[in-house]
């Protein structure tokens, strides 16, 4: 393996431990036979949780993919339907589900719950679950495109993006307390306001982001680097993206004007009159690349911010909850029954939650939770065909799967593994990058 | 597109296999009041591909989930489906909701008309027992190979013991954890 990567000396990188292991093929490895197969994960691959893709490989392309996932598999839907807890209790499972889009799911918890129940949501509460959202959705946003600039060797940019995104955790920790896990909704409203004297903070942070969205642009979308590493990249075209039900920036990427914010608003949204962004708002023609996976994402920060200002500028007067005690909200909660569904735009895409309440019980009876990223897996069988191992961190990333560290790689030929970590893969994706720039 | 359009769209296609609908339209905004339209139908599950295919005929067609619940004799399954995306408010919700008999747990594979349907119909297979016919790939999702147990199901024998070892198997691994 050594004499694949003669840089192994790298002072950036600690030299990696290399191991071959004898092993029996079994499962989907065993179906590719003596195809050339490259299995990443389950344990951290390109992506934070943990996931198994094996790569059928011809050469340096990548001819086929299988997907497994589940190794984290929490089985949150079932402690909520069978191990007893009441809805308050859910309500804090909910918001554990994703660290990063821990409003989102609470956000479609609680409007699935309202519906079932009948309970309305006073105007002012859902103008802060609106602000809540969108000022997560920059943050996520932020995050992702300083984990994709890192997947592509490009650190300084990496550093930079978070440097800014710490603002938006810092307001985000000024209203709820915490930089994640808001615990902002509950079902009728809110738990904490948006006080007068907190909105300089808010308005301190548009500001900020305002003067440095030309900078950020400029630096992802006008870098000639960026641009050689994601132009042609992991394309998805509309018509698969249609078909495999894409949802969020990764069908909006490719073209397809498809937001939950738009076409089915809730909450206050028709008050902000959201349309979804796609590569053509930054005058470019969809092709449904890593780059105008960028573009779009760079796009939707600014249009959280007006969101955000509109939002301040038009707040409500009002009670922020219909239910002010908690005990009074848990009885009307028990002698509920109904079913409805919940949705909202996460910075992923669309996240859903169905419950069924039945009268008498504390607890939910049926309950089913979709995240954006369950509706993009299919996505990664067209965007992986035909692409360069060393392009597989960006790609994988592309989608924004929660997930983001190579952890280590397999090559599988016949009965013998080799592990690559996760640092390998990297690197080879960082060397593609300065071969590129040479 | 309207709730309306849909039920049309439905009733045509399906005629009796439409066994029942009611809408549900939902009053959403603050300043600015819209109406976001909800189908529910309980349709044959047999009719399940030609219903689809009728809404995909309406507009671009998106598949958000399938639940599921075990409802005693049969298994209850809710497709939730949204039609006409693309515009403002633009969208219907549309939940298709089709039972299950128990001795006969299958249903027709959407795969065919909606590609996007595969992951939340492996995933029934497995937590629910589930089978769907003409699904291109039925292996696990979610839970590994060879799973003892379809967790969602309420008649598991096997389940209340299954989790009682993994608890028995924490308690273990806590107590190896070294000290200080």
């Amino acid at each position: 393996m050594s004499a694949r990567n003669p840089k192994d000396n790298d002072p950036v990188l600690p030299a990696v431990e290399e191991r071959v292991v004898e092993r029996e093929l079994v499962g989907a490895e065993a179906a590719l036979g003596e195809t050339f197969a490259v299995p990443i994960g389950p344990i951290h691959p390109a992506l934070k949780e943990p996931i198994r893709l094996t790569f059928r490989v011809r050469g340096e392309r990548i001819v086929g993919v299988d997907i497994r996932t589940g190794f984290a598999h929490r089985g949150i839907e079932f402690m909520g339907m069978r191990q007893g807890r009441n809805l308050i209790q859910i309500l804090y499972l909910a918001e554990r589900i994703c660290g990063i889009c821990s409003v989102s799911h609470p956000i479609a918890f609680t409007q699935a719950v309202e519906r079932a129940a009948g309970i309305e949501v006073p105007p002012r509460a859902q103008y802060i679950r609106v602000i809540i959202s969108e000022l997560e959705r920059i943050h996520s946003h932020l995050l992702w495109a300083g984990v994709a600039a890192h997947e592509l060797g490009f650190d300084t940019l990496l550093h930079l993006t978070w440097r800014v995104r710490e603002k938006v955790l810092d307001v985000l920790e000024e209203l709820s307390g915490n930089r994640i896990d808001y615990a902002i909704p509950i079902f009728g409203g809110v738990r904490r306001d948006i006080a007068p004297e907190q909105y300089p903070k808010v308005w301190e942070a548009i500001r900020y982001y305002r003067g440095l969205l030309e900078q950020l642009l400029d630096a992802f979308l006008r870098d000639p680097t960026v641009e050689a590493r994601t132009r042609g990249v992991g394309v998805l075209e509309p018509k698969e993206a249609e078909e495999l039900c894409a949802v969020g920036p990764t069908a909006r990427a490719s073209g397809l004007r498809k937001d939950v914010r738009q076409d089915r608003p809730y909450l206050a949204y028709p008050d902000f009159q959201v349309r979804a962004i796609t590569p053509e708002d930054y005058g470019l023609t969809p092709v449904g690349d890593v780059y105008d996976k960028i573009v779009v994402r760079l796009l939707e920060v600014e249009q959280s911010l007006n969101i955000i200002e509109q939002a301040l500028e038009n707040m409500p007067e009002g009670e922020i909850t219909s239910f002010p005690k908690i005990p009074a909200l848990l009885a009307y909660l028990k002698k509920a029954e109904g079913e409805g569904l919940g949705w909202h735009e996460a910075p992923r895409g669309e996240v859903i939650h169905y419950v069924r309440l039945a009268a008498g019980e504390e607890s939910l009876l049926v309950w089913k939770v979709k995240a954006p990223t369950y509706s993009n897996l299919l996505s990664w069988y067209p965007m992986f065909e035909d692409q360069e191992i060393a392009d597989i961190p960006i790609i994988a990333a592309s989608i924004d799967p929660c997930i983001c560290c190579m952890d280590r790689v397999y090559l599988v030929r016949g009965g013998k593994e080799e592990v690559w970590p996760k640092e390998k893969l990297l690197k080879l994706s960082w060397e593609k990058t300065r071969r590129m720039q040479r | 597109m309207r709730a309306e359009e849909v039920l049309r769209a439905l009733t045509a296609s399906l005629g009796a296999q439409l066994r029942s609908y009611e809408l549900r339209p939902r009053e959403v905004g603050v300043r600015r009041k819209w109406t976001v339209e909800e189908v529910w139908a309980e349709v044959e599950r047999e009719a399940l591909p030609k219903a689809v295919a009728a809404l995909k005929a309406l507009g671009p067609l998106h598949i958000s989930v399938i639940s599921g619940h075990d409802a005693g004799e049969t298994i209850e399954l809710l497709y939730h489906l949204a039609v006409g995306f693309g515009t403002e408010g633009g969208e219907v919700v549309v939940t298709l909701r089709t039972f299950l008999p128990k001795s006969d747990p299958t249903a027709p594979s959407l795969c065919a008309v909606l590609p996007g349907a595969e992951i939340t119909e492996r995933e029934k297979i497995e937590f629910l027992g589930v089978d769907f016919l003409g699904i291109p790939r039925r292996d696990h999702v979610f839970l590994p190979d060879g799973f003892p147990v379809h967790p969602w199901r309420r008649d598991e024998p096997e389940l209340a013991r299954f989790l009682h070892r993994m608890v028995e198997w924490e308690k273990g691994h806590e107590r190896k954890e070294p000290q200080g």
